[in-house]
Order: C-alpha cells, then sequence, then structure tokens
C-alpha cells in the first residue's frame, strides 16, 4: 500500500519510514506540496515544538497540501506532535492555531508527574489494541469529541483521536513495539 | 489509599523525637501555625501521638488535641492510652478516633473494654515493631504477645485498622520496611509509619495496598501532600521499565566485572532482537570502545540495531560533543547518555537539552562509594572526578537532562545487588527518573531498586546475556510482588 510520509526536519523521520516499511507500506518520503497534496494516504510526524513544527508547515505551504489531501479523500495519520498539529489550536508559548482537523487544544501537563513524560502508558481504546505505548510529551490534548484513545499522567489525555479518515496518535507507535506496529500496520491495510 | 499527615506533640509544641528517644529532639513550634504551613486541607485525617501521654501513661496534650479538631480535621489521636477513660478523654476533646498502643498489645481485656465503649470504627490499634517483635510502653520493653497474635486479637475485636511502625525506621528517613508490611498476612487496614520519607516511598506503600502516616518528611518539605495524594490515587499508572544494556566494543557485546576482565558475548543486533521479543522496555548501547576507530564502528552498530529495534534506544560512552550526540541520533539512537564530557563541561547538558531536547538527554552517571560519600567516576569508572555524584545529579537535572543512567561502579559486574541507598539518595533529590544500573542478580534485586531505591527503570546486562534470567521472568515477579510491569 503506498503511503506518503511527509519529510519533516522536526521529525524523527527515518525511524518512523523504518516502521512503516515493515509494517507494509510503500513508502514514498517527500516535502514536496503537489506530492502531498496528491496523496491517498500520508503520514504527518513530529516531535519537540508544536509552534516549530506548524511553521515549517506553513512556510513550505505544506500545511493547505495535507487540508487538500484530506478533503480530497486522503487517509491521514499524525504522529506525536503530528497528532497535535490535527488540533485547533495549542497553547505552547501563547497560542498557535493547528491544522484544524479534528476539534480540540493541546495543552501542556499540569498533574503532579514530571514533564516531558518519558515512557510507556497504558492506553484504554475500543480502536487500538489496548496495550502501553512510548510517549514523549510535555504536551497533550485532555479531551476531543473524536478522541478514540485515552491515558492518564496525572489526568486524563488523549491518546489517539479519528475524525473520519484522520487519525492522530500521541505515542511513537515507531517505539512501542508489536503493538505500535500493529497500529501502523492497520492504517496502512486500512482503505 | 491515603497519605495522613503527623504530628507528634511535647509541651503544646509540634515535635520529632529520633528512634523515640526524647533526647534526639527537633521543634517545630504552635501545632496549628505548622498545619497552616503545610496546607492541609479541610476534612483531612490527622494523626496526632501525644508524647507526654506515651512517657507518663496519662492524656497530656488535651488543650492542644481539643484546637485541632476544631480546625475541620478527622484526628486520630494515640500516646498513653491505657483505659476507657484514657480514650473517652480523646474522644471528648473531639478526636474522631482513638489509636491505642500498649494495651492492644499487652493488655487484651483493657482493648476489648476501650472497643465495648467507643465502638470498634473509633478505635485504631498501634502496633511498634523493632526487628519482630511489638514493643510497649513508649518503645521501652517487650510486649507478650507476638505481632501475629496482637493483629489477630484485634482483627477479632472488630477493628479495622492497625498502625504498624517499625521503630528502626521512624525519623529515619531512610525508608519504610516494605518486607514488614508485606509479611504482616492480615485482613487489617494497615498504616505505615516510620521511615517513610520520599514520594516514591508513598507510591511503593500504595502498591501494597498500606495507608500511611508521615511526619518528619512533611515537616521538613521533602514531600508535598497534595502532589502525595494524587499519586497514591494512581499508583499503577506508569509501568516501570526493565532495560538490557548491551556494553559494545568494536562491533561485539563485550561485559567486564567492574569494567575490568572484558570478554566477547556476542552480536549486538541478535541481542537487541531477542530482548525486545522477551519484552525489554528500552535498550541501551554503552558503547566502550576507546579509541576513534572504535567511534565510527560504534555508530554503525547503533545503525545496525536501530534498524531492527522497535523499542526506544538509548546510547552512551565516549560522547564528547554536541557532534557526537547529533551522529549517535542520526544512526537510530532515541536518547543519548553523557559521562565524563558533561563533567568536564556541564554546559554540554543544556545545549544539547537546548538543541535536541531534554527528552533526548541521559545523563550517565558513574558513582563510586569514597569516604563515606558518593563520587562520581569518569573515563569508564577508572578515574575520580571529585564531584559529588549526588549534587551532580541534580545540577544535571536543572541543565536538561531528561533522566539519569546511575551505575555503582562497586557493584557492577557482581551480581550482588543494586546499591539501594545509591539510587534513594539521587532519586530522592530528583524529579526526573534514574534508571538503576549496577549489580542485578536476583529477582529481588530489581524490586528493591524500584520500592526502596525510588528507581524508575531497572537496568541489567550480564544477567540477561548469560539468561540467568530472562525478562520475562523478572516482569512476572515483579508484577506478582504488585508492581507494574508493561505486558
Amino acid at each position: 500500500m503506498s503511503v506518503v510520509l511527509i519529510d519533516s526536519p522536526v521529525a524523527n523521520v527515518a525511524n518512523i519510514a523504518r516502521a512503516l516499511r515493515a509494517a507494509g507500506a510503500d513508502l514514498l518520503v517527500t516535502k514536496d506540496a503537489d506530492a502531498i497534496a496528491g496523496a491517498r494516504k500520508l503520514v504527518l510526524p513530529g516531535v519537540g515544538s508544536f509552534i516549530a513544527a506548524m511553521q515549517w508547515l506553513q512556510a513550505n505551504a505544506i500545511d493547505d497540501a495535507i487540508k487538500r489531501a484530506v478533503h480530497d479523500g486522503a487517509a491521514l495519520l499524525g504522529i506525536c506532535v503530528g497528532h497535535q498539529l490535527l488540533f485547533d489550536l495549542s497553547y505552547e508559548m501563547g497560542t498557535t492555531p493547528g491544522l484544524g482537523l479534528v476539534r480540540g487544544e493541546v495543552r501542556k501537563f499540569e498533574g503532579p508527574l514530571p514533564v516531558p513524560q518519558i515512557g510507556w502508558n497504558k492506553v484504554t481504546s475500543s480502536v487500538l489494541p489496548e496495550a502501553s505505548y512510548y510517549f514523549v510529551n510535555s504536551y497533550a490534548a485532555l479531551d476531543s469529541p473524536h478522541a478514540v484513545a485515552r491515558a492518564d499522567y496525572g489526568g486524563p489525555f488523549v491518546a489517539a483521536v479519528q475524525n473520519g479518515r484522520v487519525f492522530g496518535v500521541q505515542f511513537h507507535p515507531e517505539k512501542s513495539s508489536k503493538a505500535g506496529l500493529q497500529v501502523l500496520r492497520s492504517f496502512v491495510a486500512w482503505t | 489509599m491515603d497519605v495522613i499527615p503527623s504530628i507528634d506533640l511535647l509541651q503544646g509544641n509540634a515535635v520529632r523525637l529520633q528512634h523515640g528517644d526524647f533526647a534526639l529532639l527537633t521543634t517545630y513550634g504552635d501545632p496549628e501555625a505548622v498545619l497552616d504551613a503545610l496546607d492541609v486541607p479541610r476534612g483531612s485525617r490527622l494523626h496526632v501521638v501525644d508524647l507526654e501521654g506515651s512517657r507518663s501513661g496519662r492524656p497530656a496534650e488535651v488543650e492542644a488535641v481539643r484546637r485541632l479538631a476544631r480546625r475541620d480535621l478527622r484526628v486520630q489521636v494515640g500516646g498513653g492510652v491505657r483505659s476507657v477513660a484514657d480514650a473517652r478523654t480523646w474522644i471528648d476533646a473531639g478526636a474522631e478516633k482513638v489509636v491505642v498502643g500498649t494495651v492492644a498489645a499487652d493488655a487484651p481485656e483493657v482493648l476489648r473494654a476501650i472497643v465495648d465503649d467507643l465502638g470498634a470504627e473509633r478505635v485504631i490499634a498501634a502496633v511498634d515493631v523493632r526487628d519482630g517483635v511489638v514493643r510497649v510502653a513508649g518503645w521501652e520493653r517487650d510486649a507478650r504477645a507476638s505481632l501475629a497474635e496482637v493483629l489477630a486479637r484485634v482483627e477479632a475485636l472488630g477493628i479495622g485498622e492497625a498502625l504498624v511502625t517499625d521503630i528502626r525506621k521512624d525519623g529515619a528517613l531512610r525508608g519504610p520496611s516494605f518486607d514488614l508490611y508485606r509479611s504482616l498476612g492480615t485482613k487489617l487496614r494497615i498504616i505505615a509509619s516510620g521511615g517513610v520519607s520520599t514520594l516514591s516511598d508513598i507510591v511503593s506503600l500504595a502498591r501494597l495496598g498500606v495507608d500511611c502516616v508521615i511526619g518528619k518528611a512533611l515537616l521538613d518539605r521533602r514531600i508535598d501532600l497534595r502532589e502525595a495524594r494524587a499519586r497514591v490515587a494512581t499508583p499503577n499508572a506508569i509501568p516501570e521499565r526493565i532495560v538490557p544494556c548491551l556494553d559494545v566494543r568494536d562491533g561485539r557485546v563485550v561485559k567486564g566485572v567492574s569494567f575490568a576482565n572484558l570478554r566477547d558475548a556476542g552480536d549486538p543486533v541478535e541481542c537487541a532482537m531477542r530482548y525486545e521479543s522477551e519484552g525489554a522496555d528500552e535498550l541501551v548501547i554503552l558503547d566502550i570502545s576507546a579509541t576513534d576507530a572504535g567511534k565510527r564502528t560504534a555508530l554503525d552498530t547503533v545503525h545496525r540495531v536501530a534498524e531492527a529495534l522497535f523499542i526506544p534506544l538509548t546510547v552512551g560512552g565516549g560522547v564528547r560533543s554536541i557532534e557526537d550526540f547529533r551522529a549517535l541520533l542520526r544512526a537510530g539512537a532515541d536518547r543519548v547518555g553523557i559521562n565524563t564530557a558533561a563533567i568536564r563541561d556541564p554546559s554540554l547538558l543544556a545545549r544539547c537539552a537546548a538543541e535536541f531536547g531534554v527528552q533526548a538527554v541521559v545523563l550517565s552517571c558513574d558513582a563510586k562509594r569514597v569516604d563515606g560519600r558518593f563520587e562520581a567516576i569518569v573515563r569508564s569508572g577508572k578515574e575520580g572526578s571529585g564531584v559529588d555524584a549526588i549534587e551532580w545529579c541534580q545540577r544535571a537535572e536543572e541543565l536538561g537532562a531528561g533522566e539519569i543512567l546511575l551505575t555503582s561502579v562497586d557493584r557492577d559486574g557482581t551480581n550482588i545487588g543494586y546499591d539501594v541507598e545509591l539510587l534513594r539518595a539521587v532519586s530522592s533529590v530528583l524529579k526526573i527518573g534514574v534508571i538503576a544500573s549496577g549489580g542485578a542478580g536476583q529477582l529481588k534485586d530489581f524490586r528493591e531498586a524500584i520500592e526502596s531505591g525510588g528507581a524508575r527503570a531497572v537496568l541489567a546486562a550480564s544477567l540477561f546475556h548469560d539468561r540467568k534470567l530472562s525478562i520475562g521472568e523478572v516482569k512476572d515477579y515483579l508484577e506478582s510482588e504488585g508492581i507494574p510491569v508493561r505486558r
């Protein structure tokens, strides 16, 4: 199955590429806006800062390319900060608008646990395999009408979202062993 | 589970004794002012010990308890309750419950009379234990009954709670007696007392289904009450990690004792894949080659392992600069450990954290016992740095380390157990996690590193490599002992 992986400089693209290939993807890794706009299946990775990731998308017209692809019926998977970019906005350093493809807001963890969260956390879901997945994040959506998986880190947060053909996972499937590969396989095989 | 703040009263003041010794006394002042300062919320339970009462056998701090009970606190009072009249005195002063010690252990007929008068729900049995033996009368003599007999008697009277204190641990901040609480074998709700000094202690007790009172640690601001209560609400939310380690030189896995006597132990890619399939939560590769050629080989090794691995990969050894750090991330590492170079130039930690994020930065600290303290050791365990290991780890957290990989040089490769004292000393002063390393030899070592040492991950190399234990066995064991692991 052909998948376009967006080649963001603010992402661990090599690791995700490797995992997607292991999950059966016939992969094109690109930052070409036209290729992205024309994709049938897209993966948006990201690590680090929401603002830096969003600015890169805008500077390269990839934000519009993604929206066009989704409008034309492409399936999209956001990973980690790529997942956060799908939301309406983030409160990282003030407020920054996201792609607005799923409803909700991204906020910093305010519970008693150390931030960033670095490690495995149990995810409850009716859609994903119920397992522990590997998270590295200081920010998360605490709630969303599109949440399909949740976890708890000193308080509940959204571990995965789905709005039509748009998916996002806050965890790193490429680092979540068998359960993570299963999530990627499902996305790659999804029609 | 509940965390119950505790204050000891003497002559109207909040005080602490060490080891129950009136000569080792710290005074904290007016008890109400102390509670205000500690921000004890309304409706909270409050444990009060009348020290003069426990010594003299007569209630002494009645006025102070009356004032505390008016503050919308659920007060439980103990110390010197020897009769129905004593117990009545505390209830009349506004206490919700009476904590009965000496007579619970030594005078069953009096305990029964108190229960008949107040009702079992207003009585907490207090049992003070030293070396497995119940002590009474202000810890000054042995009780006539054994610990098991006392607990059985308390349970038979319909009392629901027992406050179990390990005298050796009280006020000493060395951690509670998890083994004691594990061994009680009673249906009573147990409140642990003595030695609870870190958040990790409280979480570990909650995992055993044990409540606790905290006194000294709260007064000394080592524990924040609200934070502690939030943590015990979900003590099993985050699984503890099992981390196999590959020491790699010239593209091969090697293992030595205390950083010396290296022997060849296999192909890193094969080892890594085996560990992931056995359930490893993360893999650590330590490059112990000393030469530049060796470093280039290590990059290739990391790349080959990363190609085959779908769990987080941490790589350390010989990282001297941002460029080294970046090269390892590019090769496929998720996190990079820095050791010697960071001690020589601490700003390297901050620069790497700014460039790659704190989640990518691991401080690798090798610590050795030198003249009664822990010294950070550099150059693969060969050379002292003069730097205090505990202070260095604190500094590293401030500079931007996301986690500490803490290796006991004394224990490395010995299989005699992690240095729990070292782990505790470091983990108790940090917010970030500590990976325990050096000395794992048997199952209980992993439990102690987490439970008493406060480690958030446990690392072993030769033990897993030589198949003396499998990762699955460690996970099964920890789970059976109430410690959450990833499945």
